[in-house]
């Protein structure tokens, strides 16, 4: 083709060439906004609305199912029958209803108008005060006159309007005549097939219609779509990003479409139900709504994100998990996500950061178990953590300790605890992955030999008060089971179900002949302060008798293989060595560092070796040795932040096959926390040196938990749970009550009894439950009988202690039960005034009930089954009886004392024909006259062996009777309870 | 191969490689402009990639870097324009050294076409296809937004925009004044002067290389040497603490390079004299103040002049092959001194770069206490 002039191409051509492109160029648009359109959510969208109308088509055939279809027919009929007679009057209808039309557009109308003055007399009151104000007076007044005028005519306007609306009234009434009956049947047929109505609509909601489609194609979504990300803003809560604190947005809903909604529970993930909806979270009612509280507050994670199944950071529980997740989602390790999702099994790491301060939480059952095990362990000892500096050192002191045991179990304890009790919970520290080859246990076997003799040279001498005298190791051993040692401590040999508890409160008792002094340990059962004065071990009381068969007992428990052992003596070459080499030369050169050691002589060296070893170690933190002071800083790197730290700063040294994570790295630290050091090549004195537990996994997994709790973030005031004055009370008595293991034998609000394994059969024979316990018992009698413990309930075989409480934890104590029972610490002695009759009335039931059975105790020689009643009116609170008499089994299912307003019904059927009709057969009554009773019972226990349960002295007049029953409450105290 | 391409992609080896490498192409540059040579550049860069795509350590790290994408693009561009522009003046110098007028310059070429549609229409079309190329990358590799900006958790490696990691390069030899302020600077300042200092008529309106020679050298030296060569040392070598990391080599945040450099003041007082540092920072910085002096006044000066008579290349050597002179007659003193500044500067980087790994050099002139490094 011939070129045109001035053209170097074909015009054609180029149009051609143009339409092309362009059509690329539209195609790649198209592209562009379909990759912006298909969104993985949008198909979870859609399958959900699936699962939604089979749900409801369900319900619907089930609500089908109940409806009477006769009834049905009739009331349809009865419709039909109502329909034709307003026909019939069809007419008079009509002509009503033009009435009623015109009346309403009279209505309207009027309205109209009312508003038209209304703002204008609003306008002129303000054009009026504005001039009143600045004191224009002519132009007020023309206002003022305006204001009025607009003012009453809104006033008359009001007036017609309630003219027509009465109007309105009576045509109403007159066509409801007609057409009443017709109402009243459709009402009915409302009741009947309303719900299943109801469904279908919500049914036909979840069906894709042309307008669903419409509602959600490409383009056109933004306007109106159905299938959309859903989110909650949660008040008061923030995310963090560093530099400013943004707003929650938690947008999991879009995908966990039935999170808040019951009945998927057995749905896949993501369509399933959230456990525990109404009472832990989620739930409306729950104690953490998610409108409140969001997702990621509990879960962690990136709330916002929906783009892909990774992009929120889920976080898989194991392997396997991980495997499966990857098949199925094409799941990644989220890309420097600071914090992300707690892995399942970890999520109660999150009830710590706002409920700071609480030793023990409730429904947070890992994590409490993670914080037991870290208590007894003593894993704070070693490492400080905010909120946990209260507790004294785990380990017991060693200041005293040459009363207690010998030199050479000290050094074959040090070097190996485990040899000599597999269930000890003094770490071992040598023989790890890092320090088992011969050229570093050369130098461990030195350091344990001065480290030893160091305590032994320090330790004062201590003289046991007691001499132990063999008695009986049966009975010995029986004690041990039944008297509340198992609460605390894990004792070999002992019989089903007391080794049911296995509690590690306090040390496994294994192997005891081989380790202590024979009077050491009756002196030390006896009376625990006399070697310890800061101990937690309580006195049960033991008579010297029960003292020498308990140790009789313990003594015969012996580890031969350990008794014969023999701790190679020290190498003075290599304790020199280590002297110069680690510590002496570390700022001097070895030739000054050698003329230092040459001055010390041969005790010397291995004193200063062992200071220097139990400082290198850490013995000191977690028990009190002598030269080390209490306010040495502990050893290890503090807890607080591990949850938030970021993961680079974990050390994983070479260790591949640990995933880089948090939860992972403090998993496999607290598995072998000397595996970090595995191909790293250091010198001996700087090998890691926290030691093994040999914990099980179960263990681990608890503990973990626990540690994740340990975050720094920022949570605004208004987000979290601040602890009211008698919450922070309630915190404070419950460290109180952990610190001397309350719960070990107690189950206090629903946590802790560990002692009631060995009891499952009668529980009434264990520790009671401690429900509303600041409710049950007057506070100055608890006061008193903590300080001075006297049993309760005789009949029982298990005792509360007597502990050795520190200054002010009585009070806590006390304090803590009043502040979670929600009472106060001052309770009115109680008045008691009898109606007329009640008295014989309460006496009557006294009998039928027949109390003296088992509250037997003053009232005849039988043998107890249940609290003596005379110290009711000291010990109890007269509110808490009621409630007891109600229904015991609300407060202790377990509970034999007998339910005799079972229901709120009168007892007197089941019992005594001749209770019938006793105080009006009005349960309250009867109750209340019964609690007088008991609280009656106290002014006898004065005199209580002259008394008969019949003849209880107390002044009567015609109608009422007052007795104050004594108390020895100071008068100031009585302030009101406010219980009547 | 692999573990060679590892050890020797190092810029204290590969720059080397490259400048001789760039020595070859000029002194070669009629085999270099020919079809086959062309060809065989594209084919075997291709080639290169695919084999290198097949190893796993490769991809990932390509995958992790999106700017590596743009890189593989610049590669390919680099060579083809490079190519094409030497082809181009090749073709026209030997059309010239027979007689005949350069290809631009024949009757058919010179005639004019319309602006509209043969210039503006097509460039239409090129806008229509860049923005269609731009969606599908942008589809393809989606944007790599990050986290949240963290104090505590910054990026390792912290890179900038690929195109300016060349400069990001030149900080690990020079301070951020010179690499981050001077020297960018000077390159815009020589880039604006080049017109005033360019005095030589030929080459207008077509491709040219013996005409030229000097201009086109420097500028492709500076361009492809320490420009691009820097780029992708600096997108696709460095790793985490910007440390070397091979191609094929995993990005061990972990890993350790001694780096125990020494300046010239220690290198005189400590070393050589044998006595402590003088407390007076300039007789302390003498050495370095005087060297730096030299390079910057008497070599200009020393270039102009003819000092010592050798025959030769000794004397080419020692009199600077007298190139100054030439150049000072044809520029007069005020553009020769701005031309020979401006390329003094350009030749620091890649003498410092040897003078580091030679000599292990800190800095020349290291005066801490008015923050002047060099």
């Amino acid at each position: 083709m011939k070129r045109e002039p001035g053209m170097h191409y074909n015009t054609k051509t180029l149009n051609k060439v143009f339409a092309f492109i362009s059509i690329i160029f539209f195609i790649g648009v198209l592209w562009m906004f379909l990759d912006d359109y298909i969104r993985p959510w949008k198909a979870i969208q859609i399958k959900s609305l699936e699962i939604e109308r089979q749900a409801l088509n369900e319900s619907i055939a089930k609500e089908n199912e109940g409806i009477d279809q006769e009834q049905l027919e009739l009331l349809k009929q009865k419709i039909d029958a109502a329909q034709e007679l307003i026909e019939n009057r069809s007419t008079e209808v009509a002509s009503i209803e033009k009435e009623l039309n015109l009346v309403d557009k009279n209505i309207y109308a009027q309205n109209m108008t009312n508003g038209i003055h209304g703002s204008k007399s609003g306008e002129y009151q303000f054009q009026y005060e504005h001039y009143h104000m600045h004191g224009e007076a002519n132009k007020a007044k023309e206002y003022k006159v305006k204001m009025e005028d607009a003012k009453q005519k809104f006033a008359d306007g009001k007036d017609l309007l309630k003219t027509l609306q009465e109007q309105q009234n009576e045509i109403n009434a007159r066509l409801k005549v007609i057409t009443e009956t017709k109402s009243k049947t459709e009402k009915e047929l409302n009741e009947l097939i309303g719900k299943k109505e109801r469904l279908l609509v919500a049914a036909d909601k979840t069906k894709m219609s042309p307008i669903w489609f419409l509602r959600n194609s490409p383009f056109i979504d933004y306007l109106d779509p159905t299938v959309k990300i859903h989110q909650i803003v949660p008040e008061h809560l923030t995310e963090d990003r560093y530099f400013v604190q943004t707003p929650k947005v938690d947008r999991c809903i879009t995908c966990h479409t039935f999170i808040d909604k019951k009945g998927f529970e057995n749905q896949e993930n993501p369509y399933k139900t959230h456990p525990r909806l109404d009472e832990l979270a989620v739930g409306r009612n729950s104690a953490h709504p998610m409108k409140k509280f969001g997702c990621t507050t509990c879960h962690g994670g990136e709330g916002h994100r929906v783009f892909d199944f990774s992009a929120p950071a889920h976080m898989p529980q194991n392997a396997k998990q991980e495997k499966e997740w990857k098949e199925k989602y094409n799941w990644h390790e989220p890309h420097k996500i600071a914090e992300p999702m707690l892995p399942l099994n970890y999520t109660e790491a999150s009830c710590v950061k706002c409920h700071t301060g609480s030793e023990r939480i409730h429904m947070a059952e890992k994590l409490n178990k993670g914080r037991k095990l870290l208590e007894n362990y003593g894993c704070y000892g070693c490492h400080k953590a905010d909120g946990w500096e209260h507790l004294k050192k785990p380990g017991p002191s060693l200041t005293k300790i040459n009363s207690k045991t010998s030199l050479e179990f000290m050094k074959n304890w040090i070097w190996s605890p485990h040899t000599f009790n597999p269930n000890s919970r003094m770490p071992a520290f040598f023989g790890q992955s890092n320090n088992k080859d011969p050229k570093h246990m050369v130098k461990n076997i030195t350091e344990v030999n001065a480290m030893a003799e160091y305590i032994h040279a320090k330790s004062k001498t201590s003289k046991a008060f007691a001499t132990y005298q063999p008695g009986n190791a049966e009975n010995g051993k029986n004690l041990i089971q039944t008297v509340g040692c198992i609460s605390c401590h894990g004792v070999e040999g002992i019989d089903e179900p007391y080794n049911k508890v296995n509690s590690l409160k306090g040390p496994y008792l294994t192997g005891t002949g081989s380790k202590v002094d024979p009077n050491w340990l009756v002196s030390w059962l006896i009376k625990p302060s006399h070697y310890q004065e800061d101990t937690i071990m309580p006195s049960f009381r033991l008579s010297t008798q029960e003292a020498n068969d308990i140790a009789t007992y313990l003594l015969g428990l012996k580890n031969k293989k350990f008794e014969t052992m023999k701790f190679e003596s020290i190498n003075k070459k290599i304790r020199d060595d280590i002297l110069i080499g680690d510590y002496f030369s570390q700022f001097v050169p070895i030739a000054t560092a050698t003329k230092k050691l040459d001055k010390l002589s041969d005790l010397e060296r291995t004193m200063e070796l062992g200071r220097l070893s139990i400082g290198k170690y850490g013995c000191y933190s977690c028990h009190d040795i002598e030269g080390f002071s209490a306010d040495r800083p502990p050893i290890g790197p503090e807890w607080n932040g591990i949850g938030t730290k970021f993961v680079h700063q974990f050390g994983f040294g070479q260790q591949h096959q640990i995933p880089h994570r948090r939860d992972a790295w403090i998993s496999a630290h607290l598995k072998n926390p000397r595996m970090w050091d595995i191909g790293v090549p250091k010198p001996f004195k700087d090998l890691n040196r926290m030691p093994n537990f040999y914990l099980n996994n179960e263990e681990i997994e608890a503990m973990t938990t626990t540690m994740l709790g340990f975050v720094k973030q920022y949570i605004p005031m208004a987000g979290k749970k601040n602890p009211t004055a008698n919450e922070g009370f309630a915190l404070e008595g419950m460290k109180v009550a952990n610190k001397y293991n309350c719960y070990g034998c107690h189950k206090i609000d629903g946590l802790g009894g560990d002692i009631l394994k060995a009891y499952e059969d009668d529980l009434n024979a264990g520790p009671p439950w401690l429900v509303d316990q600041g409710h049950r018992v007057n506070p100055l009698w608890f006061q008193n009988f903590l300080k001075n413990v006297s049993p309760i309930r005789p009949y029982m075989e298990v005792r509360m202690p007597s502990f050795n409480f520190q200054e002010g934890e009585v009070d806590k104590l006390v304090t803590y039960f009043n502040a979670s029972a929600h009472k106060s610490n001052f309770v009115n002695s109680p008045s008691i005034v009898w109606e007329s009759g009640e008295k014989e009335a309460a006496q009557k039931m006294w009998n039928a009930f027949a109390c003296t059975s088992c509250h037997t105790t003053g009232f005849n020689n039988e043998e107890a089954q249940a609290p003596n009643l005379h110290l009711a009116s000291k010990r109890l609170r007269k509110s808490w009886i009621k409630k007891w008499l109600t229904s015991p089994i609300a407060i202790q299912p377990y509970s034999p004392m007998p339910d005799f307003w079972e229901g709120g019904k009168n007892p007197a059927g089941e019992y005594d024909e001749s209770l019938k009709g006793l105080l009006g057969d009005d349960p309250q009554r009867q109750i209340n006259a019964m609690v007088k009773y008991v609280l009656s019972l106290g002014k006898v226990k004065e005199s209580i062996k002259n008394i008969e349960a019949s003849s209880i002295e107390v002044k009567e007049t015609n109608n009422t009777e007052e007795v104050k029953v004594e108390e020895n409450l100071p008068k100031e105290e009585t302030n009101e309870e406010g219980e009547k | 191969m692999k573990n060679f391409l590892n050890v020797y992609t190092d810029p204290v080896y590969s720059f080397t490689f490259v400048c001789i490498a760039f020595f070859f192409m000029i002194k070669y540059v009629h085999i270099v402009a020919t079809k086959k040579f062309g060809i065989g550049l594209m084919l075997s860069t291709l080639i290169m990639f695919i084999l290198c795509f097949m190893d796993p350590t490769f991809t990932k790290n390509f995958y992790i870097t999106n700017d590596n994408v743009p890189i593989i693009f610049l590669v390919f561009l680099l060579a083809w324009t490079t190519w094409f522009a030497l082809y181009q003046g090749v073709r026209n110098d030997n059309r010239i050294a027979n007689g005949l007028p350069p290809l631009e310059g024949t009757p058919e070429n010179r005639e004019k076409v319309w602006a509209w549609p043969n210039l503006v229409y097509t460039e239409l079309f090129a806008i229509i296809l860049g923005t269609v190329f731009l969606i599908a990358w942008s589809v393809f590799f989606k944007a790599p937004l990050e986290e949240p900006a963290n104090p505590t958790w910054a990026p390792n490696p912290a890179k900038a925009p690929w195109y300016f990691l060349g400069l990001q390069e030149m900080l690990v030899y020079f301070d951020p004044w010179l690499a981050g302020v001077l020297l960018p600077g000077l390159i815009i300042v020589g880039l604006i002067a080049i017109p005033y200092i360019d005095m030589n008529p030929k080459g207008n309106g077509y491709y040219t290389f013996a005409e030229r020679k000097f201009a086109i050298i420097t500028y492709l030296f500076s361009w492809l040497v320490l420009w691009n060569f820097l780029i992708i040392i600096g997108t696709v070598f460095r790793g985490p603490n910007w440390s070397f990391y091979g191609p094929f080599e995993v990005w061990d945040t972990h890993k350790v390079v001694a780096a125990n450099n020494v300046n010239i003041s220690e290198m005189l007082w400590i070393n050589t004299l044998g006595v402590k540092l003088p407390s007076n920072i300039f007789v302390r910085e003498i050495a370095g103040i005087l060297m730096t002096l030299a390079y910057l006044v008497l070599f200009p000066i020393f270039l102009t002049k003819k000092i010592f008579n050798f025959n030769g290349l000794l004397g080419k050597i020692c009199n600077g092959g007298f190139l100054g002179q030439r150049y000072l007659k044809s520029l007069g003193w005020a553009r020769y001194a701005l031309l020979i500044f401006l390329v003094l500067m350009m030749l620091t980087l890649p003498i410092k770069m040897y003078m580091r790994w030679l000599i292990n050099l800190k800095y020349i002139v290291f005066m801490p206490e008015f923050e002047f490094n060099i």
